[in-house]
């Protein structure tokens, strides 16, 4: 589904990813782990077309997304959605026009059908009665929730999550961690999420990818990721045990 | 110390080619009329007693400047015409788009780059639609609009602080006061000073949408664009101001000897 190819993007002097090679496979869950600042977010950055890289190719779905321009994107973000780090909506509009924001523009969609997609897309991250309501009047949590379904609402092939539970109360992170398995079940959605989490990593990933400054130190099943030597590994693997 | 000039003709080509990005998306998929008046309204309302005040004060300022110089060649009749003159064509707009670029300025530019160090720009893209066209054209358009009501505004109001002034430090009634601006106010100073509003208001939303737009690194990034905002607003105003001088000067005496 998705192909990185000795992926390299540099800020400045500053090498960030240093040639990535990775492969997703349709359907599964995959979680990217790594320490803070490792190029987890400009690899998914890259993966949309936020961000370019210097060189290096990446594929989806058999297309070579490398050179693509800003227009031929759009199909690309049509098809891969992004929940970002950050919750991200935007504060003039309320609630219900963030979630059918990409509907509007993405689709042309009749207003009752965007109404019932807005509705079941709260419902899926346990959210009612804030359609009306301004992102600065609910709380991070509940903004992170919106900024989910938001994402969902489309309902993209691929989904990307940049450190979608980060912040949030145990219960609703697994709240949220079931939707994503359940995505991924049912619509047989690819996910790639990016997390800081090993134990819910083990739990419900496909497949499990650890980076360390710009590079892929190992990857693997969970089973596989269990009986790593890499040290990082070892560390993720005793901070989840100790949990 | 020599990486400076470079680093800022490096960064003029980089607003150069954001304007140009802005005019082609204004000219192939403009934003909706209604985002832009939104902005005319907030901006215009924001500031206008602001503006209204410096403009005031600005006109009382040369008033009393002149005052002295008038009163002494037994010419106060003539004070009106000089103060206003002078205002319009120099520290008038320049002083007013100061305050422009410490309040317009530096919230749009605090505004957008919140919104592209929280992720926001990068969600409209993901979205399906263009941030140049959906945040910031509206913002330009707008502080464009609104910015060269507020340089026009603030300037007639300079007349009436000039006036008030003229009263309270020269003993000048206010007809005779206004009497003489027209001998004096040709117009070449009421042209000048209207370009130099125009071309004010475009430095300084170009300049603001820029520094947002471009911001990177977090809150620290946003207050780094916010600084620059107001310091390269009012570094390129003055330049332009000695360009427009200068080239003012060079048309009046070509329209003379033509
Ligand atoms: N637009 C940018 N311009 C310059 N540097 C950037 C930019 N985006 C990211 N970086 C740098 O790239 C590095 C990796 O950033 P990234 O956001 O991918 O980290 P991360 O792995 O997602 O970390 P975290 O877990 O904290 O989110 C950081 O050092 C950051 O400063
Ligand atoms: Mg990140």
């Amino acid at each position: 589904m998705i192909k990185y190819k000795n992926l390299v993007k540099s800020f400045g002097t500053r090498t960030v990813l240093k040639g990535i090679d990775l492969h997703i496979k349709a359907g599964e869950i995959v979680f990217i782990l790594g320490t803070s600042g490792t190029g987890k977010s400009v690899l998914l950055k890259n993966t949309v077309g936020l961000l370019r890289p210097d060189s290096g190719e990446i594929w989806i779905d058999g297309e070579n997304v490398s050179g693509y321009s800003e227009e031929q994107f759009l199909s690309i973000r049509k098809k891969c959605g992004m929940v970002f780090q950050h919750p991200a909506l935007f504060d003039s509009l309320t609630i219900y026009e963030n979630i059918a924001y990409g509907l509007r523009k993405h689709f042309s969609m009749a207003e009752n059908e965007i109404e019932r997609r807005v509705e079941q897309a709260l419902s899926l991250v346990n959210l009612d009665n804030i359609l009306s309501k301004r992102p600065g009047e609910i709380s991070y949590g509940m903004q992170k929730r919106v900024s989910l379904a938001r994402t969902v609402v489309l309902q993209p092939k691929v989904l990307l999550f940049d450190e979608p539970t980060t912040g949030l109360d145990p219960v609703t992170t697994n709240s949220i961690n079931t939707l994503i398995q359940s995505l991924s079940r049912k619509l047989n959605t690819t996910s790639m999420v990016v997390s800081h989490d090993m134990q819910c990593a083990l739990k419900i990933a496909d497949h499990i990818v650890v980076l360390d400054q710009g590079q892929v130190v190992d990857q693997g099943t969970p089973k596989q990721l269990l009986e790593s030597e890499v040290p990082l590994v070892r560390d993720f693997l005793e901070e989840a045990r100790n949990q | 110390m020599i990486g400076v000039v470079p680093r800022f003709f490096y960064r003029l080509g980089q607003i150069m080619m954001f304007l140009g990005d802005v005019l082609k998306t204004l000219w192939h998929r403009p934003c909706r009329l209604e985002l832009v008046l939104e902005q005319v309204w907030y901006v215009t309302l924001q500031s206008f007693p602001t503006t209204a005040m410096a403009g005031f004060f600005v006109g009382g300022i040369m008033t009393v400047q002149f005052a002295m110089q008038v009163n002494e060649f037994g010419a106060a009749a003539y004070l009106g015409g000089l103060s206003t003159s002078a205002t319009f064509r120099e520290v008038g707009p320049m002083l007013i788009a100061f305050m422009l670029s410490g309040k317009v300025g530096a919230f749009t530019s605090a505004e957008l780059g919140t919104m592209k160090v929280t992720e926001q720009i990068d969600a409209i893209r993901c979205l399906g639609a263009d941030p140049i066209q959906e945040v910031i054209l509206p913002r330009f358009l707008g502080i464009i609009i609104s910015s060269f009501f507020l340089l026009t505004g603030g300037l007639m109001l300079s007349v009436v602080g000039g006036a008030t002034l003229g009263v309270l430090f020269a003993g000048i009634n206010p007809q005779e006061y206004v009497r003489h601006i027209p001998t004096i106010m040709g117009w070449p100073s009421i042209l000048s000073g209207i370009v130099k509003c125009l071309s004010y208001a475009l430095v300084l939303a170009t300049i603001c949408t820029y520094m947002g737009y471009f911001t990177t690194g977090g809150a620290k990034g946003v207050g780094r664009a916010v600084v620059s905002t107001s310091v390269l607003t009012m570094v390129t105003i003055v330049v332009f101001d000695w360009g427009t001088s200068f080239l003012g000067q060079l048309m009046l005496s070509w329209f003379a000897i033509g």
